[in-house]
């Protein structure tokens, strides 16, 4: 079994009707859920406190971020990332975001009493926030108060994560932090956003060796995704014995996505959920935490979490998808959906320079690995 | 950007009475790569690690000891930069004369030095690297105000422009690379391709979606 946790509250973490991130997506999983047949009861979490948000987030930032919900100056905002295209204002944000973060935060704390050994938080996963500003849609950094919540519970961490975009916030907050292992496979960030995630980047000091990031060519595709993730994770994870994993999935290294490049398909995503279990049993002492993240197609988000949820309950997955829901949904989904849960296959043609593609794949993984194993070994 | 807004300030010297042991003392503690050598507030040379290396290798002919005067191993061929020198100018500088360091001097007085490294610190905040940014590249004519018509159209979108570098291309137009502040520029790509301008990253799916 696995525990859910979401809240109505969450759908007020909303940048308006004009921004990819839009809490619908949350909605639109529920709905189909339970058009499917489930009876989804989620636990609703309480908001994050300020001493919480305080345990990662520089108290400057905080305090502006309460300001502007009680009607400060909307310039204040500038200098820590907000008021832009991609963090716009919205009433009451920093109360928004504290509904997010409580959520994953009482994830931490249900794996850290033992009272779950999986738990999916329908939400979150603002993996870009940083220490003292807003980044990339993310103003809190959910994952990382979580994250400090078990380390500070005494349990080692890692952190897996495979939205298309690097986890930078995750792993700037625990890069000199020896307790927490990140790992992140992303779109290269040669050329995507924020542009950091180099194979280069390893942690710091007692860390080193800490920061795992795995960069993919634009427009890879599930064969080499899944090899990269085979031939790094599971020996760092063997390396580092964690005692909880904390994931983030995003479902935007999907090719449909529109802000960006790589080219997973829904079986892919099963594969490495399913994947990500077994690691947790085998690696991580069976305690696992698992939230959202990017995926901006609706179409697409809704059916890789819905995947998230069966494949984390142990439920059979349906091949096709409610008439009901498409009908109630078709103004996000688009009218050429096929009602099918899984991508067709093949989803689409095989795009150019593949060859090339998957040797700069395999050549990036071989480096990385190089670069980082004795860091591994020597503190072993 | 000015050799000032790079330069390391204040600047740890030698003087001209000084031995190899006292300098690699410094190099040693210190991590510097470059110690200007001075004499009455004047400076009258650099000693570089590599310097002292060559002097008192056990390989060289007669490799010098620990109590050998810098004189000995310190280059006495000096060149320095202004305060106020756009720090392009020293990298040109330093480059041609494949030197690794000039020291800054405002008047006689010696007020900082500008290291190789200072200039990779400084092409990197050139960039706009270190933010969390996307790299778009367009190709654009040149002709006058094509540069405008890009920014113009990013300013209507309220996209924030992190650096903008542009070179010519062999084919004779210009290749602008940008760091905007946007985690959406595929989309803002799709429109800016719509209105005519030539993008080379971020490109189109090759696959219909």
């Amino acid at each position: 079994m696995a525990a859910l946790i979401h809240r109505p509250e969450y759908a007020r973490y909303d940048f308006g009707p004009e921004h990819p991130f839009t809490p619908a997506r949350l909605e639109m999983v529920l709905d189909l859920l339970r058009s499917l047949g489930h009876a989804v009861a989620p636990v609703p979490a309480p908001a994050a406190t300020r001493e919480e948000i305080l345990t990662v987030h520089a108290e400057a930032y905080v305090a502006m971020m309460e300001a502007l919900d009680r009607g400060g100056p909307r310039e204040a905002g500038v200098s820590h990332g907000l008021g832009t295209p991609d963090n716009p204002l919205f009433p009451d944000m920093d109360q928004a975001t504290r509904w997010l973060v409580g959520g994953t935060l009482h994830g931490a704390r249900l794996l850290l009493q033992g009272t779950e050994r999986r738990v999916l938080q329908l939400g979150g996963g603002l993996h870009h926030a940083q220490r003292d500003r807003a980044e990339g849609f993310c103003l809190y950094n959910d994952l990382a108060v979580g994250i400090k919540a078990l380390v500070d519970g005494g349990l080692r961490v890692a952190y897996l994560d495979v939205d298309l975009h690097h986890g930078d916030g995750v792993q700037n907050l625990f890069y000199s932090d020896p307790r927490v292992l990140t790992i992140s496979l992303h779109e290269s960030g040669h050329y995507l956003y924020p542009g950091t995630g180099h194979i280069q980047e390893m942690g710091s000091g007692a860390a080193m060796g800490t920061s795992v990031n795995i960069p993919l060519e634009p427009f890879t595709g599930a064969a080499d995704y899944l090899e990269a993730f085979e031939m790094v994770v599971p020996k760092a994870l063997a390396w580092f014995r964690p005692q909880a994993l904390v994931v983030q999935a995003g479902a935007d290294a999907h090719f449909s996505d529109p802000l960006g490049d790589l080219a997973l398909t829904t079986q892919a995503f099963e594969g490495l959920f399913r994947r990500i279990l077994s690691l947790a049993e085998t690696h991580a002492e069976n305690r696992l935490l698992v939230t959202l993240g990017g995926g901006y197609e609706a179409q697409v988000v809704a059916r890789v979490w819905t995947l998230l949820y069966l494949v984390m309950r142990d439920l059979p997955l349906p091949t096709e998808l409610p008439q009901a829901w498409l009908d109630r949904w078709q103004h996000l989904l688009g009218p050429d959906l096929a009602p099918a849960l899984h991508d067709p296959n093949p989803a689409f043609p095989e795009p150019q320079g593949q060859e090339a593609r998957t040797r700069r794949n395999r050549d990036i993984v071989a480096r990385l690995l190089d670069s980082i194993e004795p860091h591994w070994s020597s503190r072993s | 950007m000015l050799v000032k807004d790079k330069m390391h300030s204040p600047v740890t010297v030698l003087p001209l009475t000084a031995t190899l042991g006292e300098a690699f003392a410094i190099f040693e503690a210190q991590g510097f790569r470059h110690l200007p050598v001075v004499d009455q507030g004047r400076v009258v040379g650099i000693l570089s690690d590599r310097d002292l290396h060559f002097a008192t290798s056990a390989l060289c002919a007669s490799p010098q000891g620990a109590e050998a005067p810098v004189t000995l191993a310190m280059s006495p061929h000096v060149l320095t930069a202004d305060p106020l020198d756009p720090v392009e100018d020293a990298a040109r500088i330093m480059r041609e004369h494949k030197i690794g360091c000039l020291p800054v001097m405002d008047g006689s007085e010696l007020v900082g030095i500008l290291t190789g490294m200072d200039l990779l610190d400084a092409l990197v905040s050139l960039t706009g690297v270190t933010k969390p940014s996307s790299r778009m590249e367009v190709a654009l004519a040149d002709q006058p105000g094509e540069l405008a018509r890009l920014t113009a159209f990013l300013a209507d979108r309220h996209v924030n422009i992190h650096s903008i570098l542009t070179s010519p291309d062999p084919n004779g137009s210009v290749r602008t690379v940008l760091r905007l502040d946007s985690n959406q520029i595929r989309p803002l790509a799709d429109a800016m391709r719509a209105a005519n301008f030539e993008i080379l990253w971020p490109v189109p799916k090759p696959w219909p979606h």
